[in-house]
């Protein structure tokens, strides 16, 4: 029964910031003491080495301050508004409407009309005993070489 | 034209005029937005290329090299909030200034009618990306770095400008629409010989080539995250852009003029590829990667094959975005470890696993994993290679090993293992950093459901 209130006092205690004991007491029967913590209310103190692991003293640390930073900026509201912005006109409008546009450009280079043209070109000969293709590019009629010196 | 250009002009006084909180949102949002409209180039018909004026036209070519550059600029700005976040206000302002000024030098250097115009666009993007290496770059050897890559590209360039003049003068006009209908063939002369080679180097040193290489490792290294974005996305291609369209006036002189510069890319890839294996520094990996994977465009440009310029094209975009997914990656151990020493964040995989994840994806990609479109590219590009020689495809096939085992060394060294134990105070990824991964990993692999919009003039 004791020990339960004792119990509950030293939580109360704990939790509420005070010292677990107010007063000095020292046993009669052993070597025993219960005294007020000497580090209460102390700041704990600065680490005397300093070691090649530990962060950069120069470097601040994003998410100390704003532990949900997005990494844009320090003051809250202008990173979430960042985080925002490229998200949005990033992914959604870039990338999104960009894709689209891409994959519905009407027949980019003409490729899909060349071949319309040439199975309809090769129907229109075949149909007219006109051979595929001829072999000059231009008709050599039309071709005027200079005359041949000697 | 006029509307990309003057949105991206205009992002100048959105920068300046804005408040403190809103410089990156409202530059962020309105780049996305011009990335959008810059998809409206995708119109492209099958014999002739746009014409939007006298001044601009984009063609198969420009397009997708277009839409990677307005693609990266949101990406380059999520990527620099934060190491620039302890930047006073006028510095942060300036540095994106000078992305801006980049993005649209890059811009009207694409679609450049006049030769002319696009020479001098093109040197002008060195000035912002000099700003940007020296001025916010990590370490001491920036100066040296921006020295290097000012002056290897500045050299090689000015022999194309006495080039593009004498060009102008006997043939009257450098407008290339005109200028592909009026190209004779030019005669082999030493005379033509330096020709050849006055116009071709600009571009050799800026794509890189290998033995003029050594501006790439420097330059990416010393730069910003965001210097190294757009210099391994976008300003290498500008080399195989410059390289495609300026070959047009140079035959028939390059069938045997392209040799030496065939046979130092074949042994440049394998040579740059094995230095990967050696390198500690995890970004230096990278920038020899990107020589790498450039050489392997430079010999599909120089044997000029239906082909070979499907799998040139192909590769600079799936380059682009794999390179610049790279960097943001190396990036973002660095803001974590402050060390680009690949061993000193290792097991990544226990402590990120979502980074592991995009490290993964971006590692595969990088060895050209089918399906993606880096395989394409690949592919491609060693098919027509082998037509022209079949020597070729033992040195292409070693490549492809190599790159298989740098990239896997990579991912395996940074991610796999037993964390060191000295990381343990890393912090979590940010939601800024998975957002910027998977921004450059979803177009990639979007691309290859659909890649006939990468594939260039000869699809």
């Amino acid at each position: 029964m004791l020990g339960l209130c004792g119990r509950r006092l030293l939580a109360v205690a704990a939790t509420r910031g005070l010292p677990a004991a107010s007063v000095r007491w020292e046993s009669s029967s052993s070597r025993a003491v219960i005294a007020p913590s000497t580090l209460a209310g102390k700041r704990p103190s600065e680490p005397t080495l300093r070691w090649q692991e530990d962060p950069e003293p120069e470097d601040e640390n994003l998410y100390e301050k704003n532990p949900d930073s997005h990494g844009y900026d320090k003051d809250p509201a202008v990173d979430v508004w960042n985080m925002r912005v490229v998200f949005f006109f990033g992914f959604s409008i870039v990338l999104v409407l960009g894709s689209t546009f891409v994959a519905y450009l009407p027949d980019y280079r003409m490729q899909e009309w060349a071949r319309r043209e040439a199975e309809r070109l090769v129907k229109y000969r075949e149909a007219h005993g006109l051979p595929l293709m001829e072999s000059n590019c231009f008709d050599p009629s039309k071709i005027q070489l200079p005359e041949d010196e000697d | 034209m006029l509307k990309y250009i003057i949105p991206t002009m205009m992002l100048m006084p959105l920068t300046w005029l804005s408040k403190n909180s809103m410089i990156w949102i409202n530059t962020t949002l309105h780049s996305l937005l011009i990335s959008l409209t810059s998809l409206l180039l995708l119109n492209q018909f099958g014999d002739n290329s746009l014409n939007f004026s006298l001044t601009f036209f984009s063609d198969s070519l420009s397009t997708p090299l277009l839409i990677l550059t307005m693609w990266l600029l949101p990406l380059m700005l999520m990527a620099s909030q934060h190491h620039l976040s302890k930047e006073n206000l006028a510095r942060k302002k300036l540095f994106i200034s000078m992305l801006i000024l980049l993005q649209l030098f890059l811009i009207m250097t694409f679609t450049a009618t006049e030769l002319i115009f696009f020479y001098i666009m093109f040197e002008a993007t060195l000035v912002p990306t000099l700003i940007i290496i020296t001025r916010w770059g990590n370490q001491t050897e920036r100066l040296n770095a921006g020295l290097y890559f000012l002056f290897y590209t500045l050299a090689g360039s000015l022999p194309l400008l006495v080039a593009l003049i004498y060009i102008q003068n006997t043939m009257g006009s450098l407008n290339f629409l005109i200028l592909q209908y009026w190209v004779q063939p030019m005669p082999n002369s030493w005379s033509n010989t330096f020709m050849w080679l006055a116009c071709m180097m600009a571009f050799m040193v800026k794509m890189p080539l290998y033995g003029l290489h050594l501006w790439l490792p420097k330059a990416h290294v010393e730069a910003p995250i965001a210097g190294s974005m757009v210099l391994a996305a976008i300003l290498l291609k500008l080399g195989g852009y410059g390289m495609m369209r300026i070959t047009l006036l140079l035959n028939p002189i390059t069938d045997f003029m392209a040799y030496p510069f065939i046979m130092l890319s074949l042994w440049g890839m394998i040579m740059t590829s094995s230095i990967c294996l050696r390198q500690t520094d995890l970004k230096s990996l990278i920038a020899y990667s990107s020589v790498s994977h450039m050489a392997l465009v430079i010999v599909a440009i120089l044997i000029q094959t239906p082909w070979s310029y499907m799998g040139a094209t192909a590769l600079m975009i799936a380059h682009g975005l794999t390179s610049s997914m790279l960097f943001c990656l190396a990036n973002s151990n660095y803001e974590r470890v402050h060390s680009r020493t690949m061993i000193l964040a290792r097991g990544l995989q226990t402590l990120l696993p979502l980074m592991a994840a995009w490290w993964l994806l971006a590692s595969l990609t990088n060895l050209a994993l089918p399906p993606s479109i880096n395989l394409i590219g690949e592919l491609f590009v060693v098919m027509s290679t082998f037509s022209w020689s079949n020597i070729t495809i033992i040195l292409m096939g070693l490549n492809m090993v190599i790159t298989a085992l740098y990239s896997l060394y990579m991912l395996i060294t940074t991610q796999r293992g037993k964390h060191t134990h000295h990381i343990n105070s890393i912090l979590p990824s940010f939601t800024r950093e998975n957002a910027l991964m998977s921004l450059h990993m979803l177009p990639l692999l979007l691309l290859s459901l659909n890649p006939k919009i990468i594939l260039g003039p000869l699809y």
